[in-house]
């Protein structure tokens, strides 16, 4: 019995050191669990920049260029070429007419047509003249609708529709049977002799023709006009105009360049003057007349061409000279602003003699020919897409498939060199989203987001400038509300406040944090703004008079008697200041009006009566804008979402300033606030400036308050009265109309990053300056 | 008993006023606690008056009061008076702060603000409205030279002050409360947090001040008390048990529990 005993207490003695199995289980574990959590945090934010990263990338690469089937037509006189939708059936057309189609694939010939025009035979005195073949004397191809326009020697022109017809075989192949119909034939002038060039374009009005004629070794251009009206039949019946003359004025013509809407003619002389004539009444007549390189430069132009949307037209010369010129409001010298031709930019280029300008389709780049190299250049953002060299034979034309994916070059040996293009961004660049660009139709190089309208020939403006300039802006005020409010409040609530009240105010503060900031908006939008906008006077009499009325009471306490004074116990000061605040911001209220209509009256100038409302006033002295959603409202609402978590960050770190410190300095006889500003607020100083950050990071990115309040225009201004974009709001705002994957999706993702990159930078900053701050003011 | 006798201790100063700080049956309270019974006895001018007694017997509570720093703590009441040269410091037409100014304190546990050494000397210059820059830079020196600190800091008074030691920042405690020039000086547990050379230092610097102030000091050390004070008060549960010269109470108290105090046999 007593070894048993004794053996017991030996083996309690024993297992009391031993850990059991499961804590040991339950304790390696849950290390695992914890590091696993760590670790899928880091990868949670890496995997979110790298997302943003890889949407982001591709705005920045460079167009992909690769080399497709050569089709040679081995027709040595080449001149032009046209092909169908799908790149699959390319056509030449030689100097003679003569129409040949080839497979691109493998180049096999699949159907010729011969040009042959004749005279009508005519019989005269019995003796008949036979029918004489008509020599082509110029070609005109329209390889994207489909048409061929031939001049012939005797002065009229025959136009072609190429068609293809599509059938899909057994097999599903898709076969193409081109046929080529003849459209229109006729005379455009009245002089015979040989069409030396032809256009046909077709504008609002109707169809022009235009062709350029010799005549005693003069160039002549004549203009006619074929204009279908549909009668209420449903028949259409065609008026052919009379024949106008056009440029009758011009010597030494070089070129003549006609956009397809048939708006203006720009005729190119040999000089290097550029002379437009714009479309008035049934004519055209000469509105302005330029010279590309500069007025005092005699710099003949080497090629020219106009780029898609017709109003700027790319200028070549002879000595690497790139311009582009364009149609924008300019003020006149009668004070007029007028649409005339400038020059908005002046490119770097290739070197040599320039041999071509070719526009793509549906947005603004165009392949330039210089010096046996070729060049892809977007004109807005002046970006070369691409460069690469040009085949070695004279280069005839070049197109560019409709939706960019493609481009062939026909050459003087009847090679047809086609390359596929792959370039999904052509229009983004980083002067695009970050630089002034100068836009077709602006007045001046500009900061401009507008990512989308209603027109197809529009060009979407990205420029991240006005977005991150409003962010700034709308943080900014709101800050301005938030920051001295929070802090001054923190500040009394950790030291001056009794802690009683304290219970109770720093619990109704977080839940003022965690009000859903669309309710703010909504509030903000639909209340608030119309309040401030209708009174705005009295609003900014109250906030101006609450500082000067709390300094007010504290000189008029300070002057109390002493016994005075300390009948209201410590913390219950606010008993008195609060209704002197009220009282004063009551008074001021009620002033509003009369200091509205003592310093804010102005002449109204619709009824032409004198009004006093500051808005009015505003508008007339200043010249700025004012809306009723503006910077004020913003502040006053992000504000109020901001105040909370700074007040709770910034109240515990002066919460957590040691008492040690405070009694210190009141037993060496500092007052109350010298003890809060001299050592409780540089103590708490790194806490402080960590709730500042994280206000400013609320702030910054806080959405649903900015898309309801703010209006949302991408402008950038100062003035507090107007309203601002921010970069948050706008990708609320767009990202659910933007097709994924395209230019515009994927600027929203860069707002994104630039957003990201912002509250990145300023919060490094602003921890730099903590530990800085942490390290001066530390507590052993 | 005590080896504290045998140390030799400058004879006190009574040329002064003998009733400097008059405490007249002074009680207080915690809110419904009572901290201290009512009790009356007077500190003479520029001698050094020693609070000894076990923890909670209310020593400091009473030295706290005497600038009334207990004012921070809610719910305190009190009865009776104490009067600092015939003043009461409870009077209503008297403001704190100017009493604080009066009688400067140091804490048990030093506790310098986080600016640098000379900041923290000219702190009470500072927050009296001295902006001087040649009256700020004397009254640093002055201060550092009594407390004994000048030839240890004077290369480097834009430091921080946390960067010294214990000692030195303790040190630097007392030239921050005597820049300004008090009258008193109370001191709580000024060394219990250091160790026997710098506590050594403080007890020298204590001998040097009390010509010009008077220092009311609470100990746990009997030795130290012996070693630094003229008069001695013994607190024990909030009664002042026995208050005399600290010759008579270390040689021959008059009260048991003061013996069994100084003897060792509890506390």
């Amino acid at each position: 019995m007593e070894e048993n005993q004794s053996k017991s207490t030996e083996q309690l003695s024993e297992s009391r050191f031993q850990v059991s199995r499961s804590t040991l289980l339950i304790d390696s574990w849950m290390g695992r669990i914890i590091r696993l959590g760590g670790i899928s945090v880091v990868v949670a934010v890496f995997g979110m920049l790298g997302f943003l990263v890889s949407q982001i990338f591709p705005l920045f690469s460079k167009a992909k260029v690769e080399p497709l089937t050569l089709v040679d037509f081995t027709q040595a006189s080449s001149v032009a070429w046209g092909e169908d939708e799908y790149g699959e059936l390319p056509f030449s057309c030689d100097t003679k007419g003569n129409i040949t189609f080839r497979k691109a694939k493998d180049g096999s010939l699949v159907k010729t047509w011969t040009a042959d025009f004749k005279t009508t035979p005519i019989t005269l005195e019995g003796q008949t003249t036979p029918a004489v073949s008509i020599p082509v004397t110029a070609i005109k191809t329209y390889p994207r609708d489909g048409l061929v326009l031939l001049g012939l020697a005797d002065g009229s022109v025959r136009e072609l529709k190429i068609s293809y017809k599509i059938t899909f075989a057994k097999n599903g192949i898709r076969e193409l049977e081109p046929t080529v119909d003849l459209q229109y034939a006729g005379k455009i002038g009245e002089l015979n002799g040989p069409i030396l060039e032809a256009w046909s374009v077709k504008g609002p009005e109707g169809k022009l023709y235009l062709s350029r004629q010799q005549k005693d070794g003069h160039d002549v251009i004549t203009g006619r006009r074929l204009v279908e009206r549909k009668g209420l039949s449903g028949k259409a019946k065609v008026t052919v105009s009379e024949p106008f003359p056009i440029a009758a004025d011009v010597t030494d013509l070089e070129r003549v360049l006609v956009p397809s809407t048939a708006d203006s003619i720009l005729v190119i002389r040999k000089t290097g003057e550029v002379r437009v004539y714009d479309n008035s009444e049934n004519t055209f007549s000469l509105m302005q007349s330029f010279k590309p390189f500069g007025e005092a430069k005699n710099q003949t132009i080497a090629a020219a061409g106009f780029i898609f949307g017709n109003v700027s037209v790319v200028f070549q010369g002879n000595q690497n000279e790139e311009v582009v010129w364009s149609l924008y409001p300019q003020k006149q010298a009668d004070g007029q602003l007028l649409r005339r031709w400038g020059k908005i930019h002046d490119c770097e280029t290739l070197a040599g003699v320039g041999q071509g300008i070719f526009p793509a389709a549906g947005n603004k780049c165009y392949l330039s020919v210089a010096g046996g190299r070729m060049q892809i250049r977007n004109m807005t953002n002046e970006s070369i897409r691409w460069e690469g060299a040009a085949p070695a034979s004279p280069i005839q034309q070049v197109v560019f498939s409709r939706n960019y994916n493609r481009f062939s070059v026909l050459c003087e040996d009847g090679k047809l060199y086609r390359w596929s293009i792959t370039d999904h961004h052509p229009e983004a660049s980083w002067s695009t989203f970050f630089g002034k660009i100068w836009y077709e139709g602006a007045e001046a190089p500009d900061y401009t987001w507008q990512s989308s309208s209603g027109s197809d020939e529009f060009e979407a403006k990205y420029s991240l400038v006005p977005l991150i300039y409003g962010t700034v802006k709308g943080t900014f005020y709101a800050l301005l509300f938030a920051i001295p409010i929070a802090l001054l409040a923190a500040i009394y609530v950790s030291h001056f406040l009794r802690p009683e009240w304290k219970n109770v105010i720093k619990p109704l503060m977080e839940i003022m944090a965690s009000l859903p900031s669309v309710v703010l908006g909504f509030l903000a939008g639909l209340w608030l703004a119309p309040l401030v906008d209708t009174h705005l006077i009295p609003i900014l009499c109250v906030i101006a008079i609450l500082a000067p009325s709390a300094l007010l009471a504290g000189y008029v306490w300070s002057k109390l008697p002493q016994p005075v004074r300390r009948r209201v116990g410590a913390g219950w000061e606010f008993a008195y200041l609060f209704p002197f605040i009220v009282l004063c911001a009551y008074g001021a209220w009620q002033m509003g009006p009369l200091i509205e209509s003592t310093f804010f009256t102005v002449k109204d100038l619709a009824s032409g009566q004198n009004i006093s409302d500051f808005r009015e006033w505003w508008r007339q002295s200043t010249g700025l804008s004012y809306d009723a959603r503006n910077s004020l409202v913003v502040g006053f609402v992000m504000g109020f979402a901001v105040i909370p978590i700074v007040f709770t960050i910034a109240e515990d770190a002066l919460s957590n300033v040691p008492n040690s410190l405070i009694s210190g300095s009141l037993a060496l006889g500092a007052s109350r606030w010298q003890t809060v500003w001299t050592v409780v607020v540089p103590t708490a100083i790194s806490g402080i400036l960590s709730a500042i950050m994280i206000g400013f990071g609320r702030a910054v990115g806080e959405t649903m308050i900015v898309v309801m309040a703010t209006g949302n225009t991408a402008v950038m201004e100062a003035n507090p009265f107007n309203g601002m974009r921010t970069l948050s709001a706008n990708i609320a705002v767009e990202l659910p109309e933007a097709a994924a994957g395209e230019t515009h999706f994927r600027a929203l993702f860069l707002g994104a990053c630039c957003l990201f990159a912002l509250t990145f930078i300023v919060n490094t900053f602003a921890e730099i300056l903590r530990q800085r701050l942490r390290e001066r003011f530390k507590m052993n | 008993m005590s080896n504290a006798r045998i140390q030799p201790r400058p004879v006190a100063d009574t040329t002064g006023r003998p009733d400097f700080i008059s405490i007249k049956n002074f009680g207080f309270w915690y809110g419904d606690k009572k901290a201290l019974e009512s009790m009356t006895f007077d500190i003479p001018e520029r001698q050094v008056v020693a609070f000894i007694g076990p923890s909670g017997c209310g020593k400091s509570t009473l030295l706290r009061n005497l600038n009334r720093m207990n004012d921070l703590v809610d719910g305190i009441s009190h009865e009776g008076d104490i009067a600092i040269k015939g003043q009461s410091i409870y009077d209503p037409g008297l403001e704190v702060i100017s009493l604080r100014r009066r009688v400067g304190m140091v804490f048990q546990k030093s506790n310098p603000f986080p600016k640098s050494i000379y900041e923290n000397v000219v702190f009470a210059l500072r927050v009296m409205g001295v902006n001087n820059r040649a009256v700020l830079d004397e009254a640093c020196e002055t201060s550092l030279r009594k407390a004994a600190l000048w030839d240890e800091v004077k290369d480097r008074l834009n430091d921080n002050a946390l960067g010294l030691s214990g000692g030195q920042m303790q040190r630097l405690c007392i030239a921050r409360a005597i820049a300004n020039r008090p009258e008193i000086l109370l001191m709580d547990e000024p060394c219990s947090a250091l160790d026997p050379i710098a506590t050594g230092k403080i007890e020298e610097l204590i001998h040097e001040l009390k010509t010009q102030f008077t220092i009311v000091i609470v100990t746990h050390s009997m030795q130290q008390a012996a070693r630094v004070s003229d008069r001695t008060a013994f607190f024990y549960l909030g009664k002042l048990i026995e208050y005399d010269t600290t010759e008579k109470i270390f040689m021959n108290p008059g009260q048991a529990q003061t013996e069994a105090y100084i003897s060792g046999r509890f506390g």
